[in-house]
């Protein structure tokens, strides 16, 4: 490990052992890993500059591929609502700008948490044969997710001003609702990151069932209904909590269920230290599975 | 400062053959860590066998360590544990300095990025910091010859160039320890020889080198000591000359020394006998000569019927692997009107007598060697007579301790000889 400053390399030691890292306390493995992303910022841009840059050079429609699905997606909610096959209940505003927003927001957790999940498998052969902080892997993966998301806002404003909407001025608190998803996304994805490279399949129960429990979160229809059992469902699912919070900041201009909201946020952020820890220690039988 | 960079002490590591079990025992090792109940690393459990045991040595700056042994002998994962990459589950290694490796040439680059944006690209995974990137990226582009194709895209390269950009940037990453594996053998045989004189000037500046290699030239070429692995064991590490040899012995015993046993070519019109290589004023029959000395090559040779005089003798001494290192060539007439060629000798034999050939102080470093004499005719593309490996010589140095690294390129330069035939 790299216990000293990477400033002078000349001066570093480094020491191997066995159970080296989980003989490193709690809070001194997130001290570590915190700094190992600080180091490898450098890195990290340059391996964020390979994906995203390069991933359009070869493309037809380029950057514009990232507004193509969630419009799609969008559009066939419409068109479910047009037809009333769907029911999405009162939402208060127009219901393709509610449906957009919802979805561009759960899109976010669903995509963080897929770039977290495939980062090591992607990073595969260079794991095997150069040591480097793969932190940045994750860390790539997620600011691709992040610049997607930014070109996404451009669309929310567009949609917002085609309707007509004026979002309240509570909603520069909506950068800070994103933080939560973010955690529980990562959380997720770095436990699944490491068990991917194990057995393989993992990954895409994981993403079916995260496709079922977009269902269970009110991201199509409003959060009000008669049902019990979805009402129970949508109570006690967390992501309900995290990603309404989300749009309501937006749209509403305000958080209804501030208590929910911040149990939620508790939980994302005691998933996300658990799992980054998870990560940590399996780090090293990464390489070893490969 | 402390000298010594590396320091492995008592490390082992652990697989586990089984697919399903390793899977097994990585839940269970990772699920444990986490509720903070450790997991012995020092016992194995089922299926599990150790890739690595018991392995100790020490490396100081300036210093080269070949690590060699058959395929699946450990060679690859001490590699992976100096660099980082596994755990060790038994021992410690205690590295001191920046760590390169020159591993996999070209990891990570993007086909679809040019040569320049890969440089940065490499050159950050390498663990090179911005502004030392900076400030090599010109030497960077010098070293690897790429050219006007620094922007293009570096899928347009061909496969030399791809390499030798590889390797260029792991080069110039500057570590205090640098890690190789079996990668000299990329690009021409400029490049190679340049890649190696690269090495040569590292290790005079400080740098420790870690080899493993298959390649026993190079690993005599460029290690000043050696560890020899088998079963994941380190069965010697000390003197790389005595290492090869062991190493030689354990692969060698049926196919490699068999091909050394004297071997007699040609169609029989020519005989030789009584071939000697020695040093000179010395004992014919001891086969090790002093690095620097001069040495005599001595055969005796019979013509069955020898009815024109354009024969000539060859004399070529190779490496242990086969490599030619210098052919001695001198025959009766020039074959082409009266063109002597720089490496031919003009000289009489009779039909039958003793041929010695003087060696001034050649440049052939600690290495074991052979040689092969034959004859044949100028104009006619036969062996009249021969003997392959007719010889085993050592070329030793005094002071075993003495980096072999200062003897230069071998067969760069003619050897200067002369011969008599009687």
């Amino acid at each position: 490990m790299n216990e000293s400053t990477r400033q002078d390399p000349r001066n570093t030691i480094m020491i191997y052992e066995p159970n080296q890292r989980a003989n490193l306390g709690l809070m001194r493995s997130w001290v570590f890993m915190f700094s190992n992303l600080i180091n490898s910022r450098y890195l990290t841009w340059q391996l964020f500059k390979r994906d995203f840059i390069s991933g359009y050079k070869q493309s037809f429609f380029g950057i514009f591929w990232i507004f193509i699905s969630p419009l799609i997606g969008v559009l066939s909610w419409v068109f479910m609502n047009y037809t009333g096959i769907l029911n999405p209940g009162d939402v208060g505003v127009p219901y393709p700008v509610y449906v957009l927003v919802g979805s561009i927001i759960w899109g976010l957790f669903i995509s963080i948490y897929t770039a977290t999940a495939g980062s090591l498998s992607l990073g595969g052969q260079l794991i095997l044969q150069i040591n480097f902080s793969h932190e940045a892997l994750v860390a790539q993966q997620i600011a691709q997710t992040g610049a997607n998301f930014v070109v996404n806002l451009l669309l929310i404003s567009l949609v917002l001003f085609i309707f007509g909407i004026a979002p309240s001025w509570k909603a520069i608190f909506f950068p800070l609702t994103l933080i939560p998803i973010f955690l529980i996304g990562t959380g997720i994805g770095l436990v699944i990151a490491v068990i991917t490279v194990v057995v393989q399949d993992f990954n895409k129960l994981v993403s079916a069932g995260l496709g079922f429990l977009m269902f269970l979160t009110p991201v199509i229809y409003a959060p009000k209904f008669q049902n019990k059992i979805i009402q129970n469902v949508v109570k006690w699912n967390p992501m309900s909590y995290l990603i309404v919070g989300a749009r309501d900041i937006i749209l509403y201009g305000r958080i209804e269920n501030m208590a929910g909201y911040f149990y939620s946020c508790l939980l994302a952020i005691v998933v996300f230290m658990l799992s980054w820890r998870f990560f940590f220690l399996s780090e090293y039988k990464i390489a070893e599975k490969l | 400062m402390n000298d010594v960079v590396v320091n492995v002490e008592k490390v082992s590591k652990k697989f586990c053959k089984n697919l399903r079990r390793s899977m097994y025992y990585g839940a269970t090792d990772v699920i444990r860590s986490m509720i903070g109940i450790g997991t012995k690393t020092n016992v194995l459990r089922a299926d599990e066998f150790w890739a690595a045991d018991d392995v100790s040595f020490e490396l100081k700056r300036g210093k080269s360590l070949g690590i060699i042994g058959v395929n699946g002998s450990g060679k690859s994962t001490l590699l992976r544990l100096l660099n980082g990459i596994y755990q060790p589950d038994k021992g410690r290694i205690k590295i001191q300095g920046r760590v390169g490796a020159l591993i996999s040439l070209g990891a990570g680059f993007h086909p679809l990025m040019t040569g320049r944006e890969n440089i940065f690209l490499n050159a950050s995974i390498l663990g090179m910091r911005k502004d030392e990137i900076k400030r090599r990226f010109d030497e960077i582009v010098d070293f690897a010859e790429i050219g006007d194709f620094l922007d293009a895209p570096v899928k347009t390269y061909s496969s030399g160039m791809y390499v030798r950009l590889g390797f260029a940037i792991a080069i110039h990453a500057e570590p205090d320890i640098l890690l190789v594996d079996e990668v000299l053998a990329v690009g021409d045989a400029n490049f190679q020889k340049k890649c190696f004189e690269r090495i040569l000037d590292i290790i005079k500046n400080g740098t420790a080198v870690i080899f493993v290699s298959h390649s026993m030239t190079t690993v005599e070429r460029l290690c000043t000591e050696c560890i020899l692995m088998k079963h994941g064991k380190q069965v010697f590490w000390g003197n790389t000359r005595e290492c090869v040899q062991r190493y030689f012995h354990e692969i060698g015993q049926d196919n490699l020394l068999k091909s050394l046993q004297p071997q007699t070519v040609g169609i029989g019109d020519v005989v030789f006998s009584d071939v000697y290589v020695y040093q000179e004023g010395c004992d014919r029959n001891n086969p090790n000569i002093e690095f620097g000395k001069n040495i005599i090559i001595e055969f005796n040779y019979k013509f069955s019927k020898k009815e024109s005089n354009n024969n000539q003798f060859r004399v070529t001494i190779r490496t242990f692997e086969g490599r030619d290192v210098q052919k001695f060539l001198f025959q009766e007439s020039s074959f082409i009107d009266n063109v002597v060629y720089p490496n031919e000798k003009i000289i009489a034999f009779k039909k039958e007598g003793t041929a010695r050939i003087k060696v001034l102080q050649p440049r052939l470093f600690p290495q074991t060697f052979r040689l092969d004499v034959a004859a044949a005719p100028l104009d006619i593309d036969v062996h009249l007579g021969g003997v392959a490996n007719a010889r085993i010589f050592n070329i030793i140095h005094p002071s075993t301790d003495k980096m072999y690294l200062e003897y230069g390129n071998m067969g760069v330069n003619e050897f200067d000889y002369s011969v008599e035939v009687n």
